[in-house]
């Protein structure tokens, strides 16, 4: 799931439910009515890291999928600086 | 269950659809007019839209530090990244004019225009031209641009979804219809208003991207998913959007914001293939990218090879200001990713791409007032199809949209929306959608679209029959979609009235692009393979009437 949320650190604030842009993060209700976040739609995520800027807690990180890979390419030896 | 709907309609002066940059500076700006203005924001004006974590270049015209020669600004911007023929000059004149004023605004709302203590121009330009892009902070733009509206009286609904514009007898919008997306259950909202302003984003989602298996994996937020048929639908003209425009940046990780690189573009061997440069140019970047963006696409077509961004040869300095630039940008989750796995920009070249068409400045036709035909439709942003300038021209026509509907609403009487037949019409929708057990997934629909669009309105070569077939696919999956797709939640319910919009802009692109019976730019018949000189200077629109008739026309260019 691309945001990860540090159970350990999260106070179920909503912050990041309340921010997301793509609406991935939800704040919804247990069955004793407490609300927590729950990541519900991962693969709508967008990477923006709003979550994990705006989040009070540190609670946050980003997993990039593979899906999204970039190529990289390491330049020939004799053009290395 | 039975959808609710709110009891109390929204009654306002000014709605505003999208709290992007557009809309938050529009409502500033109407706020401080004295106009009653509420934003209706899909997802939270803090961090919504195209300019969600950042920005870095604002194209702007400051006398004081580019000279008095106006026509020659005009004349080198007309043929940077922010030219082109598909935007009417008068436009693009009126909003640099603007732009001076909007910069010290931003300045005043707590964005930082000067980060190193005076206007500094970088970025998007090619050898021997003056910089116009002013380098700035902006991570907390949508924060300050949000705080500022609230301070000036403007409402913001975060939350709610916008589907559609209410338009009375005589053609004039009254109001618009949405749902709240706070708690899974959806909940019909109602507005009433004088004047709409549609300041949603560019159509996302609509061809495929770099991997079609994730949808969401675009360069602009996904989450603009074809607000512009909002307008469309209510008799608005469409303008443009038969002619594609394609972005380009990191290939794998889809994002834009290629000219916060300043590297040069170069070959497998770090051998620079660029006309403008050998070597890194933090002052001007490399503007190839901006001026045939779709040299990524067409390299690997034609297996001349990856075309990548190379840093290697930047100094350490240099790291250390494109890392940072990365945050004011806000595309910091590039060089997340880079830490994460380990990639050394020291080292390695990043491949970039051509990406997908997304009707970036495609879309509605405004005016030098950023009205519409529809009496009480304004637009701003890139959801019009006749300006350029990506953020400068959502703040410039988001401030001349507010100028306009103050005087408008003055002149307009109220209009009782609580009978709309669209208001039931849009709840027994929602309610059949809602309430379809094991549908069809919206997504599943979304797949076809993007399969659609590529195979028979595609970016290649267009012909007759393709683009006959296309609208006919285009048709049956709208239909199997209204009587299949079956939604769990309020998200699921957005995602799939997206899709509709998706539909709409998908069918009025392939009409259009059938009626244009020529080839030019990136609109390529292989039945009509010359450039019709009288199309020159000439804009194709199209629009619906009430009676649901299709409207193609032509129209001059504004000069």
């Amino acid at each position: 799931m691309p945001p990860v949320i540090d159970k350990e650190k999260c106070v179920d604030c909503g912050t990041c439910a309340q921010i997301c842009p793509l609406d991935v993060i939800r704040y919804a209700k247990d069955e004793n009515g407490k609300k927590h976040v729950v990541v519900k739609y991962p693969y709508e995520c967008w990477h923006c890291r709003a979550c994990v800027k705006d989040c009070p807690k540190d609670a946050i990180t980003m997993r990039y999928p593979l899906s999204h890979m970039m190529f990289a390419m390491e330049i020939p030896e004799e053009k290395k600086n | 269950m039975e959808i609710k709907i709110r009891k109390d309609i929204v009654k306002t002066d000014y709605l505003i659809i999208g709290g992007g940059v557009a809309g938050l500076q529009s409502a500033i700006t109407a706020a401080a007019l004295g106009v009653d203005v509420l934003i209706a924001e899909k997802a939270d004006t803090r961090r919504s839209g195209s300019g969600c974590g950042g920005n870095d270049h604002y194209m702007c015209y400051i006398p004081e530090c580019h000279g008095d020669d106006f026509q020659k600004v005009l004349s080198e911007i007309g043929e940077g990244m922010e030219g082109g023929p598909w935007q009417d000059p008068a436009m693009l004149k009126k909003m640099m004019l603007r732009t001076k004023s909007i910069v010290e605004r931003w300045e005043s709302y707590g964005i930082n225009m000067k980060p190193t203590g005076e206007y500094r121009f970088e970025g998007h330009t090619m050898p021997d031209r003056q910089c116009y892009h002013l380098k700035y902070d902006g991570h907390n733009q949508k924060m300050c641009l949000t705080k500022e509206a609230r301070k000036n009286g403007a409402k913001i609904m975060n939350k709610v979804f916008i589907n559609d514009i209410l338009t009375n007898d005589e053609g004039r919008a009254v109001g618009a219809i949405g749902f709240s997306l706070a708690e899974d259950e959806p909940e019909i909202i109602v507005f009433q208003a004088k004047a709409v302003l549609v300041a949603t984003a560019q159509a996302m989602r609509m061809y495929p991207n770099v991997n079609p298996a994730f949808i969401f994996n675009t360069h602009s937020c996904p989450a603009a998913a074809g607000g512009a048929a909002i307008a469309y639908r209510a008799g608005a003209k469409l303008v443009n959007i038969d002619v594609p425009y394609r972005h380009a940046g990191v290939k794998g990780f889809a994002r834009s914001g290629k000219a916060t690189w300043f590297g040069v573009l170069s070959d497998i061997n770090g051998d620079s293939i660029s006309p403008f440069t050998d070597k890194p140019d933090r002052k001007r970047g490399d503007a190839m990218m901006d001026i045939y963006p779709g040299i990524f696409g067409d390299r690997l077509e034609s297996a001349q090879g990856p075309t990548y961004m190379n840093c290697t040869s930047y100094t350490e300095e240099d790291h250390a200001y494109q890392h940072q630039q990365f945050q004011c940008e806000g595309i910091d989750s590039i060089t997340d990713y880079l830490d994460q796995r380990g990639i050394d920009l020291h080292k390695s070249m990043i491949e970039f791409g051509t990406y997908d068409y997304s009707l970036a400045q495609r879309g509605i036709d405004i005016d030098l007032n950023a009205g519409t035909n529809v009496p009480g439709i304004y637009a701003a942003g890139i959801c019009c199809g006749n300006v350029r300038g990506n953020i400068t021209s959502a703040s410039v026509w988001g401030d001349i949209a507010a100028e306009s509907v103050a005087e408008y609403v003055k002149t307009i009487p109220e209009y009782d929306v609580s009978k709309h037949p669209l208001i039931q019409q849009r709840a027994d929708f929602y309610n059949e959608l809602m309430n379809r057990q094991n549908g069809a997934q919206w997504l599943e629909a979304n797949s076809s679209l993007q399969v659609i669009m590529n195979d028979y309105i595609g970016l290649k070569v267009r012909s007759e029959d393709m683009m006959r077939a296309g609208i006919k696919y285009l048709a049956d999956l709208k239909s199997y979609a209204k009587k299949e797709i079956g939604c769990e939640d309020a998200h699921q319910l957005m995602r799939t009235m997206e899709l509709f919009d998706l539909i709409d802009l998908a069918e009025a692109v392939a009409i259009t692009s059938r009626n244009r019976k020529e080839s030019r730019g990136m609109h390529k018949r292989i039945d009509y393979t010359f450039t019709n000189p009288l199309l020159n200077n000439k804009f194709q629109t199209i629009r619906k009437t009430p009676d649901g008739e299709v409207i193609l026309e032509w129209r001059n260019k504004v000069k």
